[in-house]
Order: C-alpha cells, then sequence, then structure tokens
C-alpha cells in the first residue's frame, strides 16, 4: 500500500486578549493584509470581522479534561471537530486565526496542537499572539487569565500607547518581561505592527532559534513580586543526556502544572548536534537538531515560564546533569 | 470455504465531484446511490443506467452528512450553512420539499428514525428531532456538555443516543420529557452506534478507548490499548455463531475486530487488521454476511473475510477514501474518495457470495 503524500500543514495564529484590548482591530489588519489568501477565522467573541469571502465560524470554547481532568490532557473539543471538518477541502486554507476571549486559558488551546493526532497531523502553531490594552491592564492584574495570556505568548503587543506616558510604558514593559523572558514586545497603536512580527514567527517550529532577551540573561538580579514569572539558564558546559531526561521529566512530574511553557537548545556530551526542545505543562517534543556548527561556541540555553518557579533549585538542578 | 476467497469485486462504475466526499450512502429500496462533497455539492445516482442527477451543486459550504429514510422515500443532508434539506423520492422524481434555516450552527451529523419518517440532527450542543410527514418539530433535545459529536438510534426507534464529551446520552423516543439515561466516559465520545439486535451500544472514545454496553447492564466493558481515537464503529447485521454480531472499530491505521466469547471472562476477543498505511476513515459490513470493508486514506478499500482475513484490495483513489456504502443486498459496495472519486465494485458473479458466516 503506498503511503499518501504529506498534506501540507496550514499555519495558526492564536489571538489572545481582554475585550477591548485591540484584538479585533489586528484581526482586521491581518485579514486585509492576507488579501488574496483564504483565511479561516475562528472566533469566539463575536466582533465586527470585516472582511469578505472570508470563512468566520463562531464558536464556543469546549474545554474536553480528559485523563480525570489532569492539566496536559485538556484540549479544545470545538477546535478538534472544527479544524477536522474544514480540513477536508482541498485547497484547504493559507491560514487559519484562532481568537480566544479575554477570559480563556490559552493553554487548552496550545495542548490540542500537541494531544490531537489530526489536528496535529493538518495544522501547526506558529505563534500566540497577545494584545496588551497598555492603559487598562492595571485593572486586569489579579486576574489569572490576564498574567497567564502573557506568560504563554510568542508575541506581545502593548497596545495603546498613545494612552501612557513614556515612564508607565517603559515599567509596564518590564514588568511583562520579568513573567516572560521569551516573548517578543512590540509597542503599537491601534494594533499597527509589521504583519512579519506577528506571521510566520515560527515560535514552535523547533529549529528556529531560541530567543531570550539578552537583558534578561544579563541581569543577575530579577525583582520578582509576580508568582509568575520566566527563569533563564545559560550554561557553556555539555550535559549528560541521561541525568537531563531523568532531572526534566522528574520535574515535569512534580511542576508540570505550575510551568506554563519551556524552550531549549541543549549541549550534550558525546552528540555533535543541537538538541532542542519545548514544552507546555507537562507535554514535552524534543529532537535532535542540525549539527554544531565549527564556528559556533556549544551551549546550553533554557527558558522556563511558569508559577512559584524557583530559580535557585531550577538551576542547581540542571547543573546536577552536567556531564 | 477458502476456496471462494478469491478476487470477487469488480469496478462497475467511475464517476466524480469536485471535492472530498464526505458522505456516501445507498438508498434502502436500492433505488438511488447518494453523494454529497466538501465544495458542497450533492448527487444522486440512479441505479438504473447510473445517471447522475446534482441536487444541489457547489456552493462553498461543505455538505457533512446525508441519509436516506429507512423506506427510501426521503433523502436529507446537513453541512456548514447550517440548513437540513430534504427531498421527496417518493415521485421517482426528487422533490425538495423542505429547507430548515438554522444561524451560525454547522449540522455535523443526523439519522432517520428506523421506524418512521422522523429525522434527528445537530445543531450544536442541541439536537432537534423533525417530522418529515407532519413537517412539524417533535422534540428538542439540549445536551448540554459540549457539541454533539455523532448520534444513533436504536434499530425499533424507541432510544436516541447522542454522543460527545463526558459519553453519551439515550433519549426515550416515546417520552421525550423523560430523564435521559446517561452513559459517561472520562473523555468525549465521537462515535456511537446500537448493534442492530438492541443488545449493546458501543461508543469510539477520543482518549483511544472503546466502551461497549449491554442494554440493562450497568457495568461496561472498556477496551484499550487503541493507536489513536476510536473514530468509527461498526456492527454486523448478521451474527456470529454464538449468536452476538460482531463489532468493527477503526482507530489511526488499525482496524480491531470484536467478538463476543463464551467465556464471560474473556468478554470480548478482539483482532487487529493492521494491513492499512494510512489512518481507516469508514467501516462497514456486508449487510447479509460477516465481510467486511474498511477504506483508508492510504488509498485501498480493504475486505475482510468473516472480519478477519484480508481476501481482496481495492484501488481508485490515489490520495484516499473516506466513505464507504454497501448496497442493501451486499452484491454492490461504493466509495468516496479524498479527491472526489465515486466508485461502485459489483459482485463478479452474483450468487456465489462469501459463504454467508
Amino acid at each position: 500500500m503506498v503511503a499518501a503524500d504529506i498534506p501540507s500543514s496550514v499555519p495558526v495564529t492564536v489571538l489572545t486578549g481582554y475585550l477591548g484590548a485591540g484584538k479585533t482591530t489586528l484581526l482586521n489588519r491581518i485579514l486585509t493584509h492576507e488579501h488574496g489568501k483564504k483565511v479561516a477565522v475562528i472566533v469566539n467573541e463575536f466582533g465586527e470581522v470585516g472582511i469578505d469571502n472570508q470563512l468566520v465560524i463562531d464558536a464556543d470554547e469546549e474545554i474536553f479534561e480528559m485523563n480525570n481532568g489532569c492539566i496536559c490532557c485538556t484540549v479544545r473539543g470545538d477546535l478538534i471537530r472544527i479544524i477536522g471538518n474544514l480540513m477536508k477541502r482541498r485547497n484547504k486554507f493559507d491560514h487559519l486565526v484562532i481568537e480566544t476571549t479575554g477570559l480563556a486559558d490559552p493553554a487548552p488551546v496550545i495542548q490540542t496542537f500537541f494531544m490531537d493526532e489530526d489536528v496535529r497531523s493538518q495544522a501547526s502553531l506558529d505563534a500566540v499572539v497577545t494584545v496588551v490594552d497598555a492603559k487598562h491592564i492595571h485593572q486586569h492584574w489579579d486576574a489569572d487569565e490576564a498574567i497567564e495570556q502573557l506568560a504563554f505568548a510568542d508575541v506581545i503587543l502593548l497596545n495603546k500607547t498613545d494612552l501612557v506616558t513614556p515612564t508607565e510604558l517603559d515599567e509596564l514593559e518590564q514588568r511583562i518581561r520579568s513573567m516572560n523572558a521569551m516573548a517578543k514586545i512590540y509597542r503599537t497603536q491601534d494594533a499597527q505592527v509589521e504583519m512579519d512580527s506577528i506571521l510566520g514567527v515560527g515560535a514552535f517550529d523547533l529549529s528556529r532559534a531560541l530567543e531570550i532577551d539578552p537583558n534578561f540573561l544579563g541581569e543577575d538580579a530579577h525583582e520578582h513580586d509576580e508568582t509568575v514569572g520566566s527563569v533563564a539558564i545559560a550554561e557553556p558546559s555539555a550535559m549528560n543526556f541521561d541525568k537531563l531526561n531523568a532531572w526534566l521529566s522528574e520535574l515535569l512530574r512534580t511542576q508540570g502544572t505550575d510551568i506554563f511553557r519551556m524552550k531549549g537548545i541543549l549541549n550534550i556530551a558525546g552528540e555533535d548536534q543541537r538538541f532542542v526542545f519545548q514544552g507546555v505543562h507537562m507535554l514535552m517534543d524534543g529532537r535532535a537538531d542540525r549539527p554544531w556548527k565549527p564556528n559556533e561556541t556549544r551551549k546550553n540555553e533554557l527558558v522556563f515560564i511558569g508559577r512559584n518557579l524557583d530559580e535557585a533549585r531550577l538551576k542547581e538542578g540542571f547543573r546536577a546533569c552536567l556531564a | 470455504m477458502k476456496t471462494k476467497a478469491q478476487l470477487e469485486f469488480q469496478q462497475t462504475w467511475r464517476g466524480s465531484l469536485s471535492d472530498y466526499v464526505t458522505a456516501i450512502a445507498w438508498s434502502p429500496n436500492s433505488h438511488f446511490l447518494a453523494a454529497c462533497s466538501a465544495a458542497g455539492e450533492l448527487v444522486l445516482i440512479s441505479l438504473s443506467g447510473f445517471q447522475s442527477t446534482l441536487l444541489q451543486s457547489e456552493t462553498g459550504y461543505s455538505v457533512d452528512c446525508l441519509a436516506f429514510s429507512h423506506d427510501g422515500q426521503f433523502l436529507a443532508i446537513g453541512g456548514q450553512d447550517g440548513q437540513v434539506k430534504i427531498w421527496s423520492l417518493q415521485s421517482g422524481v426528487p422533490e425538495l420539499i423542505t429547507t430548515l434555516e438554522n444561524k451560525s450552527v454547522w449540522v455535523d451529523c443526523l439519522c432517520w428514525n428506523p421506524t418512521k419518517h422522523e429525522i434527528a440532527f445537530s445543531l450544536g450542543k442541541y439536537v432537534q428531532v423533525w417530522d418529515a410527514d407532519t413537517q412539524d418539530v417533535v422534540a428538542t433535545l439540549n445536551f448540554e456538555a459540549s457539541t454533539v459529536l455523532d448520534l444513533d438510534w436504536r434499530r425499533d426507534g424507541k432510544y436516541l443516543a447522542l454522543a460527545g464529551y463526558q459519553g453519551a446520552r439515550i433519549w426515550n423516543a416515546n417520552d421525550w420529557d423523560a430523564e435521559e439515561e446517561a452513559l459517561d466516559v472520562p473523555s468525549a465520545t465521537v462515535a456511537i452506534a446500537w448493534s442492530p439486535d438492541n443488545q449493546f451500544i458501543a461508543e469510539g472514545n477520543l482518549d483511544s478507548t472503546l466502551s461497549v454496553m449491554e442494554w440493562g447492564n450497568p457495568a461496561p466493558w472498556l477496551m484499550q490499548g487503541f493507536p489513536g481515537k476510536v473514530r468509527q464503529l461498526a456492527w454486523s447485521e448478521v451474527p456470529t455463531n454464538i449468536g452476538v454480531a460482531m463489532l468493527a472499530s477503526c482507530s489511526g491505521s488499525a482496524v480491531v475486530v470484536w467478538e463476543r466469547d463464551r467465556d464471560e471472562r474473556i468478554g470480548w476477543a478482539s483482532r487487529i487488521l493492521g494491513n492499512h498505511q494510512g489512518v481507516v476513515q469508514a467501516i462497514t459490513f456486508q449487510p447479509n454476511s460477516l465481510l467486511l470493508a474498511s477504506a483508508a486514506e492510504d488509498g485501498w478499500v480493504a475486505l475482510w473475510h468473516r472480519g478477519s482475513r484480508l481476501i481482496q484490495s481495492l484501488t481508485g483513489a490515489s490520495n484516499g477514501f473516506s466513505c464507504l456504502t454497501w448496497h442493501p443486498q451486499g452484491h454492490q459496495l461504493a466509495a468516496g474518495g479524498l479527491d472526489g472519486e465515486l466508485l461502485v465494485w459489483s459482485e463478479a458473479s452474483r450468487g456465489r457470495g462469501f459463504g454467508g458466516r
């Protein structure tokens, strides 16, 4: 029996942020930019999506908890159903945008792309883009959803910058940076941003370079006034793969609920190839990547984003895995 | 018996739609074959001379489900446009008699009552039961837990089972207001099927399990070890020699066949039919035997003697098959493909059969 052609995978952008932050404005910018391409939009809050010829699907978020409510086995049933249906068409879609409500936890959306066999084979996550209302975000710091949407993001738009002072904006950016050391942060008005900054980002593409804010890496002491934060580890020495594997497994088993996302490049002793990995809660995906280049400095770089992370313990645990 | 297991089916007709064939069905009175596509087409093929009538041309909205009423008098479709359309076939010339409009919801599944002209169709979290004779809503059922992912009537038309998040719920068709019965699973049920003798109900689940419940027995069997979600189920019309129908299930590229064992400690014995190399999209037993047909995205339709031995492989959709249906007398098999292919195979010499059971 002949194996069928490998189906081309449709890129998916996940748009999060509070109601009124500017999600719909950004969505309409994406649709205008993608003019001529087939874009399917799954919306959970029916805003004014005003572009013809694009398929807009209004869906309720349906959270499916499986395996006795294990956090990493929680997926979005509506996305499995809708994406499975959409992908039957021959000329499918060039791009899928999923807009979540301001009250949504982004984890089940991302986990659907790791867990569901059909979604995984037909679509690939490009990036989680979070739009923040720079003026009103302060009203939402107590809400878990607001924090989680920042912590899970690959790209953050600090929108409505015209409504705050530059000092306020600097403070806000610093605060967000301490939570998420991995995301690209852009300051915008009316969600005006270069489309290349939010489309084709490849944030879930393991072979793309891990980008940690150099300022974050350089600082020795972070002021952690948030329960949600990032821990970055940079270490040049080669690692023992078995020890590292055991440590990561144990870490995810015991702290997976509190680890939102992680990403890393590893320098494994005796290997000429880089090892790359990423994870969402307890789900992890890793593999050997390209060989280290001759003039490249071999190193380990990891980022953990989560709640109540113990930086000293994480670093100590990691260093115990040195070869 | 083995000498009969030779190449028996030959392609006798080929047609096409413009995109993925989402569903295909033979009318129970065997006059028509109907198929619909992801481009929104619906074609009705008259079996005298394979004349095709396009009842609906391309709309851009996928037609996702299609079914004939038990006596072949009505044909219904549903899909992304939220409409349920019903044609009457009573005069021999198809006549569109009903269009039910529903806003911003997809009609993902529909199923006729096996005893009368009532059709149940999904509307998101709700299911509506519609009487095609009186043109009236019979009942509106609220599944609540999620969008309804599948539904099936019991063969006697007395119960309707809806599947979705946290399992299935079963309504009594004689008393729609009565408290429904819940068959709980710890994930979501994506496929549900009653056995032809009304004795069992099987649930294919998202967490790679299959549950089988005997009607009236509160303890279901739970079958595990599937490679992925259990996406389709099929019961045989004829029973095995211990008097219980055979159950076929598919998951990933595997077809798993279950047979009730005399030994209670075994319960259900299974075997894996592992020849497919792509996702199996459809499975169905020949109406008068235990011959099982499976269609997969690897571009093969496989025929399994007594649900176990591969006796023939059929091709014709190079990018894969999506759906299957047997002629009510079992001497013809039709399939639809991912690129819009429609194929009919016929038994080369009628009457020899596959030796029944």
